[in-house]
């Protein structure tokens, strides 16, 4: 039994060897691929001791380590994803030795083919929606109001525009979504983060990612860029990013 | 601690502010739901005007005094709220 175990990065095509070797990988290890034909493997060793099953679980709440890992892996990912076809894997997929890694690339070689296929010449982009805070911070920067009626009457409408706010701001948000979605090949919904998560004060809408193609990534930028100084919502874009949340990790991931 | 296991530290000035905030976060939501409900007998149209007139200006200046007191324990208007966890804050983030 070998003291290391294989990380697999992610699965690519057409990645020249010589490409890889300067890439330092999780742990330090040198990046490798494994090629089964149409397909391979971008993997390093790591220290069984760290990443087996009991270990690992440990180690996933040392946010130290999980940070540092995380970071290595992104970079590898990063990298080869500029100039190359790459589909992620999820962080710390790891598996017995290469032998296995080439099996399973031989079992899904058309399962990988096609995800490949997918987001051949296509980036994810993030999208955020925000809603904007409604009428009560307006109102009060208003002057004093003259008569208890008047103040009353004041009150009514801020209370009724911040209740109608949000929904509004869903409502936007939908529009948003169908617009980019009209431009993307598929898109992912991510978890709407929390304000205390996000550190954003606004109240989160929409958080989804767009597998875009890349000639269309200007007009992305314009839909986005249009939306600018809207009353109800702003809207963040990330990205282009290697496309995380589109590559499907293989079954059975466990060494 | 480990050899006064039994006391605590009290400053009497955080603990001052600390019950003056609970105090004013209870006569906030008090102050709101009244509001609310001033603005729901308005709509419907049970109340004369000088009525009207009168619960308006009464609760303005409930807000006003509620403005002043925040200020003075040196508190904003976010700190009158709490947090319930699942249920979300006690009173609207947005007022």
């Amino acid at each position: 039994m070998s003291d290391t175990l294989t990380y697999v990065y992610a699965i690519a095509r057409d990645v020249d060897p010589a490409a890889v070797a300067a890439l330092q990988g999780v742990g330090g290890g040198a990046v490798r691929t494994l090629d089964a034909g149409g397909v391979l493997a971008v993997v390093s060793d790591v220290d069984r001791g760290e990443f087996e099953e009991r270990a690992l679980e440990e180690r996933l709440e040392d946010l130290e380590w999980l940070a540092a890992t995380a970071r290595a892996h992104h970079h590898v990912v990063d990298t080869l994803g500029h100039d190359h076809l790459v589909a992620p894997l999820a962080l710390a997929t790891v598996y017995f030795d290469d032998d296995r890694v080439r099996a399973v690339l031989d079992e899904g070689r058309a399962t990988f083919a096609a995800v490949l296929d997918q987001l051949s010449g296509r980036a994810e982009w993030g999208v955020k929606v925000y809603g904007r805070p409604g009428g009560a911070a307006a109102a009060a920067t208003q002057e004093k109001p003259g008569s208890g009626a008047e103040y009353l009457r004041r009150r009514r409408q801020a209370l009724r525009e911040t209740d109608t706010a949000l929904d509004d701001a869903r409502d936007a948000a939908a529009e948003v979504d169908a617009a980019v979605t009209t431009l993307a090949a598929a898109s992912r919904s991510h978890r709407l983060q929390d304000a205390t998560l996000s550190g954003e004060s606004d109240p989160m809408v929409l958080n989804r990612a767009y597998l875009v193609p890349i000639d269309r990534a200007a007009d992305l930028r314009e839909v986005v860029a249009s939306l600018e100084g809207h009353p109800r919502i702003r809207v963040e874009l990330t990205g282009p990013w290697v496309p995380y949340s589109f590559a499907q990790a293989p079954e059975g991931a466990a060494p | 601690m480990v050899d006064r296991p039994n006391r605590i530290e009290i400053d009497k000035d955080e603990v001052r502010r600390d019950l003056m905030k609970l105090v004013l976060t209870i006569v906030e939501l008090l102050r709101q739901l009244m509001e609310r409900q001033a603005i729901r007998r308005v709509d419907q149209g049970d109340l004369t005007e000088q009525e009207e007139e009168d619960l308006g200006t009464s609760l303005m200046l409930l807000a006003e005094a509620m403005d002043e007191l925040t200020e003075q324990f040196g508190l904003t208007p976010a700190d009158l709220n709490l947090d319930l966890g699942p249920l979300g804050p006690l009173l609207p983030r947005d007022r």
